[in-house]
């Protein structure tokens, strides 16, 4: 039932080859999840997520600092390797320095016909940011219009808009059965739904989860004695880590990464016209720590969602000189404290020492267990 | 209910600075409740990093105990650390109404009944030695832990060490290879040392080198000694902070048989350390005790 979710991930590469084939059409590559894909769906163009292989490599040492996150370098190695040379396109939105660097590197060393730097505001909370990111989003329609030679309609926006927002309302959809004791989905089975999500036509990936969704409910739970989990993060979709954790008996119920809820859960709502719509969109969404501040917001979300979903411990996956989600980690440990779940924080890097790893995660259940009986 | 035992009794193994008291709890906690049958025989696996250690346990008593080096088959050397222990106690394995596995490779243990974490193991284990115990510190070959415990010996909170050796065994042995000294001499040569010099242990790599500096720069090979232990302490005590030291504190694990690592730990946390008198079979005496409850069902 969920083997083609897996069978995108796993080809993402021949996926997006044979879709190009199949349409015609460009494929552009983005690094972040601030990209407003609305508008490149208005333009025929597929938009798929570059994300790293979880494979050690040694081409990215002359472009990137040591001490940035193996996530940009895992990223920027695809390039370099050539395993994206079918991309027309790559843009990113600003969100932190390291993504940008693997960007910038990447526009250098691994030419592509189109390439886009959309200044994504950082201080969400002004009331400023969003005529500034509606004004931007204009200029980034005009240069996808010059890049593909259509021009993008205001009806063609809503059809962005319905696109996404069916996908992000499956998907939630999706999450929401997470929420029964037992839940008829693994995390690792969702973890691979969502990264497809960010690989695949949407238009396809909807069809296939909203038949998935109208089985699951047919679908035998997982048993609903295993240690429900939330994972919070940045970019996790580390499914050999995944699996690890939900073979020691538990099971992810829910998360907060940008490979995960973060990504989907906010729709576009069409009260106004549709370019401010979806800049309000991108504006209001659960934010990446880069851009909760000086509020944190998502700190509130994070609580709200642990209790929705019944968890009894949260992960924290801390990807290694990630600071703007290190910095928040004692406020989060914090808060979730308070409403009695315990987090354990692990520090991760390209590849995952799963042995080191499965020692903590043991002793971890261990704790949440013996909190049941006591 | 103590007749037929050979083995030493386990409350004597507690370490004579304990409090006085504190290992009187020892025996009742271990021993088996009335009504039970009398004589049971458990062990404890402490599958290692570098060592599988077996500890066997008769109504809490510590009949036999038994070290084998890991090497490549940690399973067949568990298997021998066991039928070693059995020798000792005069035993078969039919014996055993119950084993325990902890330890990096408890899953490989393939002749345990049950298996603990090691961060469980030596909750239990420190709770039976040392019932003030509140936290626990235990530094293996590889790995390095802290452990906050309850006054029942349920695990609060705990820290390990990341992918580094510099907070674990392995670091004094390279140091050791370094200055041309054997393993057991680092802690005595240490206690030598009349200088306090600074290094950045990060790394074992990195440490090396720069205790290769310290080597030109002359510094004594007493001072050097004593600078590998004290930077092993910052890195264990830095993260023992992480997860909040509360008194008593024990040390066990094979690195807590090191003086000079020991009096380094104890001046950087300014507290005072309790050790039992075979702290690297800790988390097997853990296991077992582990075992004891599961073979009784409680």
């Amino acid at each position: 039932m969920m083997d083609s979710f897996k069978e995108w991930y796993e080809g993402r590469h021949q996926y997006a080859r044979e879709w190009k084939k199949r349409t015609g059409k460009k494929v552009l590559g983005y690094f972040c999840t601030y990209v407003p894909e609305e508008i490149l769906i208005a333009a025929d163009v597929l938009p798929v997520r570059i994300l790293g292989s979880h494979e050690p490599q040694d081409v990215t040492e002359p472009h990137i600092f040591g001490m940035f996150c193996p996530f940009c370098r895992d990223c920027l190695a695809q390039g370099l390797q050539g395993r994206y040379e079918y991309l027309d396109g790559i843009m990113i939105s600003q969100s932190c320095l390291h993504i940008r660097q693997a960007y910038t590197s990447w526009k250098l060393h691994v030419p592509v016909e189109f390439s886009y730097y959309l200044p994504m505001p950082h201080h969400l909370q002004s009331r400023r940011a969003l005529p500034y990111l509606t004004g931007e989003l204009e200029a980034f329609k005009k240069a996808v219009e010059e890049w593909t030679g259509t021009t993008i309609t205001e009806e063609g926006l809503n059809r962005g808009i319905e696109v996404m927002n069916r996908s992000r309302r499956l998907t939630r959809a999706l999450y929401e059965l997470r929420r029964r004791p037992d839940p008829p989905v693994t995390g690792l089975e969702s973890m691979r739904v969502v990264a497809a999500s960010q690989m695949v036509d949407k238009r396809e990936y909807n069809e296939a989860l909203q038949e998935t969704i109208d089985r699951l409910p047919e679908r035998a739970g997982r048993d609903g004695s295993r240690v429900r989990l939330m994972m919070l993060g940045s970019e996790n979709d580390d499914v050999a880590f995944v699996g690890m954790v939900e073979s020691l008996g538990a099971i992810f119920v829910i998360d907060d990464h940008c490979t995960g809820s973060r990504y989907f859960w906010n729709e576009v709502l069409t009260d106004r016209k549709p370019m401010e719509s979806i800049a309000a969109r991108y504006v209001d969404r659960v934010p990446c720590p880069t851009k909760d501040w000086p509020e944190r917001k998502r700190i509130e979300h994070i609580r709200q969602l642990a209790k929705d979903w019944n968890v009894q411990g949260a992960i924290v996956v801390q990807q290694k000189f990630c600071d703007p989600h290190e910095i928040d980690i004692p406020a989060i440990i914090k808060a979730l404290k308070q409403d009695g779940v315990p987090a354990q924080v692990l520090e991760i890097d390209v590849t995952v020492p799963v042995g080191q790893f499965k020692t903590r995660i043991e002793a971890f259940l261990e704790i949440l267990k013996q909190e049941d009986l006591f | 209910m103590r007749a037929n035992v050979k083995g030493r009794a386990f409350a004597a193994e507690v370490d004579p600075r304990a409090k006085p008291g504190a290992p009187a709890a020892v025996a009742p906690a271990a021993a088996a409740p009335d009504g039970l049958e009398e004589g049971m025989n458990v062990a404890g696996v402490d599958c290692g990093a570098k060592s599988a250690k077996v500890l066997i346990l008769r109504d809490g008593e510590v009949l036999a105990r038994s070290a084998v080096l890991s090497g490549f088959d940690p399973k067949a050397a568990a298997a021998q650390a066991l039928d070693e222990a059995l020798i000792q106690a005069g035993l078969s394995r039919s014996d055993l109404a119950h084993v325990t596995a902890t330890g990096t490779g408890k899953n490989e243990v393939d002749f345990a009944s049950s298996s603990i974490t090691e961060v469980g193991a030596d909750a239990r284990a420190a709770n039976a030695l040392f019932p003030a115990a509140r936290t626990v510190i235990d530094i293996g070959a590889e790995e390095g832990r802290a452990i906050r415990i309850s006054p029942q010996g349920k695990v609060i909170d705990f820290a390990i060490n990341e992918k580094c050796a510099a907070g674990a065994g392995t670091f004094t042995e390279t140091m050791a290879r370094t200055l041309e000294v054997a393993v057991e001499d680092m802690g005595p040569l240490s206690l030598k040392s009349q200088n306090a010099v600074p290094m950045n242990a990060q790394c074992a790599v990195f440490a090396e080198s720069e205790v290769v500096s310290l080597i030109h720069a002359k510094h004594s090979k007493e001072d050097i000694a004593r600078a590998v232990h004290d930077a092993i302490a910052d890195r264990i005590a830095s993260m023992a902070r992480k997860i909040g030291i509360e008194k008593d504190i024990v040390l066990v694990g094979g690195v807590a048989k090191n003086v000079g690592f020991v009096t380094s730990l104890k001046r950087n946390l300014k507290e005072e350390l309790f050790i039992p008198p075979y702290p690297e079979y800790s988390c097997a005496l853990g296991a077992a005790l582990t075992a004891a409850e599961r073979a009784k069902g409680v």
